[in-house]
């Protein structure tokens, strides 16, 4: 048993034996973990990636005469205006306001060129009042000229973080990167056997070991603290998360980094290390996690909806190999497939931020302090929200036409029911194609005489579960005013239409 | 070995089969990763394997029909942008992009086909590649 009073004592004296976590898998598949425990005081960890729940509390002093900032910009960049007179909030994932910069200049690339020591516009406006009497200021400003810069990150450094892949036929945009269709790649995140969280995790009492309020930690370069457990923290499925803060003005660019999700957003890559003491055996073995022993769930992200499914399961160790072969489902066929597998956080800088902290306890600049409390048990439970599924919706059976049907007699079922779209189904009334009152006029425009020639083969559709907001994003995106309802065998179970949508937002009571 | 080249075709070569004259002649294997025509010339790119001696053949028969420049380096890194992550890995269709055992995103100019679908995906703006 050792306290960290006597390792900050062996800090000082330069007697301290650190090691970073991987370095300590070694040790204790060496000696055990009871020797370990006697001759390693400190195991480092590190992590960095993506921490979209990243932000910066800035002061900026009084204004004269002095002005209650309520809408407030940094480049462009709308910052909270809720907070007292002067101060904001800058969250990373706010995306510039200007109509002329697209979504890659975010709240993210604002804190990043404030670390980097660039001048950066701040436009603000109040309303006045008689000590406010100022209405709007226009100025520019640098981390040098704000009082405080506080780097506080609601959710930071998750413990273990899902791997991405996509199971529909075309490619998609998403926090976790480009997926590629049909389970063309695998995108995952996590520093694994180096995670902090991961190293101080108690896999039987589902608790931190040493890691709590008031842990001191390296964050984005400089020296920060945990302040508790972060939102969503999840521990009893190893999914836990902490909320730290640091001062923005000691942090480094190389650990805090401004980046651009493809057509997702700005978000935060943000360095964490957080030192382990080695109180006794238990806390040594838990430090000697490896890869192979994370579990990570392949999460299908085609599915877009909360509870996506799990593709199957892996671990960090598989995912670094850069190839997985995983039983996936294509066409309703089972089949084995290979997937390349991309990082979308980074090892290398998570091994490099482990040893940062290892050199900076190893020259006496870094001391471990004693947690005021423990991490709370957290909770991730979902949104108390309706979703309305395609299925809720659908009353009318499925008005469909044989793919031998004339021009005319298609016309004719669409002015009987009333209809603008008829899908067109083969023997087994598997959906082949669509026409809608807009080819047969373009038939009739263009003298075409079957309705082969002129219906939609590639149609876009949608099934029973899929909500109505997944449906109506379709529509825009492909800009259609109808979509087939098919089940799993292809066939055609209903049509949602953009009046049946539009139903559901500007209802009016007929009776 | 393998060499990529710009190959400019004047007008009065165009209607000339010369690449598959110079498969046919060199017994080299030609990649053609862009072609485009237009009526004063046309411009190609072209990957040209097989041992040294055959793609040099090769580039001479070509350019007695055209003007060839060798392209050398088409993909690029801001090493002080890229954070080493590997976002860009899976999107290469030619696997011209690896991790090391370092964890260090590599490289290989000599795969690169100038697609530019690691360029879109990265979230840093660090790779840059040149038009070809």
């Amino acid at each position: 048993m050792k306290t960290i009073k006597e390792i900050n004592e062996k800090i000082r004296s330069g007697d301290v034996v650190v090691v970073t976590a991987e370095e300590m898998i070694g040790i204790v598949e060496d000696v055990g973990p009871e020797k370990a425990a006697e001759e390693v005081d400190v195991v480092t960890t590190g992590t960095f990636g993506a921490m979209c729940s990243s932000g910066v509390f800035l002061n900026f002093g009084h204004a004269d005469p002095p002005i209650k900032m309520l809408k407030i910009y940094l480049n462009g960049v709308e910052c909270y205006g809720g907070l007292a007179a002067v101060d904001t909030y800058i969250g990373a994932t706010q995306p510039n306001s200007d109509p002329d910069i697209d979504i890659d200049y975010g709240g993210a690339h604002v804190i990043e060129d404030l670390v980097a020591g660039k001048e950066v516009e701040l436009v603000a406006e109040g309303y006045t009042t008689d000590c406010y009497p100022r209405k709007k200021v226009r100025t520019t400003i640098t981390l040098d000229d704000i009082n405080q810069a506080i780097l506080v990150n609601p959710r930071n450094s998750y413990q273990t973080y899902n791997a991405a892949t996509n199971s529909r036929d075309e490619k998609i945009y998403t926090y976790m990167g480009t997926l590629l269709p049909e389970f063309g790649n695998v995108n995952y995140s996590g520093a694994g056997q180096l995670n902090p969280l991961q190293n101080d995790y108690n896999r039987k009492t589902k608790t931190y070991n040493t890691i709590g309020i008031g842990t001191r930690i390296f964050l984005g370069g400089g020296i920060g603290y945990i302040i508790g457990e972060g939102t969503q923290h999840n521990p009893d499925n190893a999914f836990g998360t902490l909320m730290v803060k640091g001062d923005l003005k000691q942090m480094d660019r190389k650990y805090l980094r401004a980046a651009t999700i493809p057509n997702y957003g700005s978000t935060l890559f943000v360095g964490v290390g957080v030192p382990i003491p080695v109180l006794n055996a238990e806390v040594a073995k838990c430090c000697a996690i490896r890869d192979r022993d994370i579990e990570v769930p392949i999460i299908d992200y085609g599915v877009p909806r909360r509870d996506r499914p799990v593709v199957a399961r892996t671990n960090y160790e598989e995912l670094r190999k850069g190839k997985i072969t995983i039983e996936v489902e294509i066409d309703g066929k089972k089949v084995e497939k290979t997937i390349k597998t991309s990082s979308v956080s980074s090892y290398k800088m998570s091994r490099e931020i482990a040893k940062e902290l290892k050199d900076w306890i190893l020259k006496g600049e870094f001391f471990l302090t004693e947690r005021v409390d423990v991490l709370g048990k957290g909770s991730a439970k979902p949104m108390k929200s309706d979703v309305k599924l395609v299925g809720e919706i659908l009353s009318k059976p499925p008005i469909v036409a044989p793919i031998g049907i004339t021009i005319e007699e298609a016309s004719r079922i669409l002015i009987k029911n009333n209809i603008n779209h008829l899908p067109i189904v083969d023997e087994f009334g598997r959906l082949v194609g669509i026409i809608t009152s807009w080819d047969i006029a373009r038939a009739i425009a263009q003298n075409k005489k079957s309705i082969e020639e002129i219906m939609t083969r590639n149609v876009i559709t949608t099934t029973v579960n899929e909500p109505v907001d997944v449906v109506a994003r379709k529509m825009d995106k492909y800009n259609i005013s109808g979509v087939p309802v098919v089940d799993k065998e292809n066939k055609v179970v209903g049509m949602v239409t953009s009046e049946d949508l539009s139903k559901l937002v500007g209802y009016t009571n007929k009776w | 070995m393998k060499k990529r080249i710009y190959l400019w075709v004047p007008s009065e070569n165009v209607h000339k089969p010369i690449i598959s004259n110079a498969i046919l002649n060199t017994k080299i294997n030609i990649n053609i990763l862009k072609a485009k025509i237009e009526p004063q010339e046309a411009f190609l790119i072209l990957e040209l394997n097989g041992d040294e001696d055959k793609v040099n053949e090769a580039i001479e028969y070509l350019s007695k029909y055209g003007e060839i420049e060798e392209i050398s380096k088409v993909i690029k890194r801001d090493e002080e942008k890229c954070v080493d992550c590997g976002a860009c890995i899976t999107m290469c269709p030619v696997e011209a992009i690896k991790m090391d055992d370092d964890f260090s995103v590599v490289f290989d100019e000599n795969e690169c086909i100038g697609c530019k679908s690691c360029v879109k995906v990265c979230p840093f703006k660090a790779i840059e590649v040149d038009d070809i």
